[in-house]
């Protein structure tokens, strides 16, 4: 409710203008185009009834600069200074748009942001991966073919050569988004290089990270685009065959799966001879049974032939020798959900958008404690900040911010001197996380860092494949060190012990996931050893988590109600009716309920 | 013979056409959000809201599914989008607010602002 609340008082002005902010932009003079908006809303006293959002690149620059009114987001063009008097005029007094500079681009991406409404959340974001997502029926083949669905497809097979579809993935910059971010288009060139007589086109739809559903939200919102980009490389590299790995756990996304590759089938888009051409090509799917090492290539290779999936050594890559020993086209959802816009709008076009080194958008889910969670999908070179603050609406109930965790269980968390990195492969590695695959979660001052990081290394050794020594025991060493620590038994020297294993496992592990377990870890003692030393040293926890090293005790307060004495499982209170109660601290197990219970404040946790 | 991209145009006709004919056109076109989080919040209560409605006899109504659109905090949602309007979208939409949007919104043209996202 209080969201809903929140989201009234903004929508209280009645027009918001969203100006285009990017480099391209500004060197066309957006900036003077702000200053003249402000100016003309002053002269009509407007200024109150009209909110100015700034946005990133939207990615139109040969239209630019661009100013969106909303609501009804009407997208103006070309727009000069001289033509802001008419615009306020005419739109935001009149109500009446003016025609001549609205423009109505044919790409693909955000087209349907007039639909998504609701600007704070979206006005920031840029969709090209979810384009589609939360639009289209996407159990109707119809809905996608009807928004250019499988124009990139069929344009690929009559305009252009197998070659030239590698060089424009290539040329667009677009990389991996399943964490590791290698080129896409040179994954594709290696692949399509290899002679033999049969290839592989893979869709990782594993999605291990704990917390994270981009994956599951793009092929339940939109599985043909996931198909359609898949089918191109087919053409691109050679292949007649993809299979896509998805986890069990997704019941409902292998449902629209299935039924989009039938309709697909129906079309004459999977099967032989695909649209009137001479390239075949068809798709099926394979169940994994959930385990987070299988979203490792070479170990989900292993599944999909029926073995256990446990990684083995790289090189031989999967584009040499992969599935069955042939030379294997392995992405993630989120990739291929960009190859038939990259196709369509162009890789010149994608190539505007992002950093130097990361080129168009990254889906992240965001969750824990931000006030909008959801799936956001913003360009690259966007700042953790407006992520947090912007789009997801800052931190709920005035608590303050602590840290953002990124890349889950691979990935570490960064405190607020990081807010203001920009959202890049390199940029944030180099802040001591990862991009990852997408999972992004807020945490405020309510957490402790000791016991988030127990929280991922459990999930890792859990997940171990038990191939490696150091990943297999080293894990489980971390986690009983990290419990000790978080229930009060930590001894000196557990922090460099912890530093040591860990930099053990990340070197002498054969698989990306031992090689990068230890990081939740050795990120929080690297941005939050003084909560490490006070569980060590001072047996306390400042965010009160962990109740091993709590004590309760009754204080002058107390009326002798008796309800902490009845809500206690352990019969750990005493004490007559309208007396002061005492906590036997011997048989107190410390679950804090009688905390929660008393209404007078007479329990003191320390 | 037709080349790919003339086939694939074909397709895209017929397909435009076919939702045509499933009423695309109508006043008002009604979307529930159909993914796991939504279905987990509760949406396919909502949507047999608005499937028994147009049994009932509410006319000129679209319904549709759709994805997730990302909002989760605010599902289950539902969208009404009406020709040359602006867009409606709604939040938490309980099995009862969605009767409630069938009587206002739908049969009434009231949009019910405190439940807008
Ligand atoms: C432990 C582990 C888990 C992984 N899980 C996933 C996953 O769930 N989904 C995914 O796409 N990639 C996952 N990867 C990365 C894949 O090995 C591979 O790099 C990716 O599928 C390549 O696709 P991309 O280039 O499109 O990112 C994982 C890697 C490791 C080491």
């Amino acid at each position: 409710m209080d969201d809903l609340k929140k989201g009234m008082e903004v929508t209280e002005a009645k027009f918001k203008l969203t100006l285009c902010d990017g480099t391209a932009c500004i060197h066309k003079h957006s900036k003077e185009l702000l200053l003249a908006v402000e100016s003309e809303l002053d002269k009509h006293g407007l200024r109150q009834a009209v909110k100015i959002n700034l946005s990133g690149c939207l990615g139109m620059c040969k239209d630019g600069p661009i100013l969106i009114v909303n609501p009804g987001f009407v997208m103006y063009g070309g727009v000069r200074v001289e033509d802001v008097p008419e615009i306020v005029q005419s739109h935001l007094v009149d109500n009446k748009a003016v025609t001549r500079l609205i423009i109505s681009p044919d790409y693909l991406y955000n087209r349907f942001f007039r639909v998504f409404g609701d600007v704070d959340f979206f006005g920031r974001q840029m969709r090209i991966c979810l384009r589609n997502c939360g639009i289209i029926d996407p159990e109707n083949i119809d809905d996608y073919l009807a928004l250019r669905g499988y124009e990139a497809l069929a344009k690929a097979l009559e305009m252009m050569t197998p070659q030239e579809v590698v060089d424009e993935v290539k040329k667009s910059g677009l990389r991996g988004r399943g964490g590791a971010g290698f080129s896409t288009g040179l994954k594709w060139e290696f692949t399509a290089k290899q002679v033999s007589d049969r290839k592989y086109v893979i869709c990782n739809a594993d999605e291990g990270d704990p917390g994270a559903f981009m994956d599951r939200s793009a092929i339940e919102g939109d599985p043909h685009t996931v198909l359609e980009g898949m089918i191109i490389a087919g053409y691109a590299i050679g292949a007649s065959k993809g299979v896509v790995y998805i986890r069990a756990e997704y019941p409902l996304a292998i449902k629209r799966l299935e039924k989009a590759i039938a309709a697909a089938r129906e079309h004459n888009l999977l099967g032989s001879g695909i649209l009137g051409s001479n390239f075949d090509f068809d798709i099926e799917i394979r169940l994994g049974a959930g385990a987070f090492v299988c979203g490792e290539e070479t170990a989900l290779i292993h599944s999909i032939e029926g073995s256990r999936g446990m990684p083995r050594p790289r090189p031989p890559y999967p584009s040499v020798s992969g599935l069955f020993g042939k030379p294997t086209l392995i992405n993630n959802v989120e990739t291929w959900a960009n190859i038939p816009v990259i196709l369509l709008d162009g890789a010149d076009w994608f190539s505007s958008i992002g950093t130097e080194t990361s080129k168009g958008t990254k889906v992240f889910a965001l969750a824990g404690k931000v006030h909008n969670t959801g799936l956001v999908e913003v360009p690259m070179g966007t700042t953790l900040r407006e992520i947090i603050y912007d789009i997801g609406g800052g931190i709920p109930k005035g608590k303050m911010f602590k840290a953002v965790q990124t890349g889950g269980p691979s990935g570490g968390c960064l405190p607020e001197q990081y807010l203001d990195t920009q959202i890049d492969y390199e940029s944030l590695a180099k802040a001591g996380s990862i991009m990852g695959s997408g999972g992004m979660i807020v945490i405020d001052e309510d957490a402790c860092m000791v016991s988030l990081a127990r929280f991922f290394i459990e999930f890792t050794q859990d997940e171990s494949c038990g191939k490696c020594t150091p990943c297999r025991e080293g894990t489980k060493r971390m986690y009983d060190i990290l419990t000790r620590i978080t229930e009060g038994k930590g001894r000196p020297g557990d922090i460099e012990l912890l530093e040591r294993l860990g930099g053990m496992i990340k070197r002498a592990s054969l698989c990306g996931l031992g090689q990068s377990a230890p990081n939740p870890v050795l990120s929080t003692i690297k941005n939050f050893r003084e909560e490490y030393e006070e569980h060590i040293h001072a047996k306390t926890c400042r965010a009160g988590q962990c109740t091993a090293m709590l004590s309760f005790t009754v204080n002058e307060k107390c009326i002798g109600c008796g309800a902490c004495k009845r809500v206690c499982p352990v019969a750990a209170v005493e004490g007559a009716r309208r007396e002061k109660h005492r906590i036997l601290p011997d048989k107190c197990i410390r679950c804090g309920q009688c905390y929660e219970a008393c209404k007078f404040d007479a329990i003191t946790r320390a | 013979m037709l080349t790919p991209m003339q086939i694939i145009k074909n397709k895209r006709a017929e397909a435009v056409h076919r939702i045509i004919g499933k009423g695309y056109l109508s006043t008002r076109r009604v979307y529930v959000g159909m993914a796991t989080c939504e279905i987990a919040a509760g949406s396919k209560d909502v949507m047999q809201v608005f499937r028994q409605a147009i049994a009932d006899g509410v006319t000129d109504v679209y319904l549709s599914q759709k994805g997730c659109a990302g909002r989760c905090n605010l599902e289950p949602t539902v969208e009404v989008i009406e020709e040359g309007k602006i867009p409606v979208k709604y939040g938490r939409v309980s099995p009862q607010r969605a009767r409630d949007i069938v009587e206002r919104h739908l049969k009434k043209g009231e949009v019910i602002t405190e439940w807008m996202i």
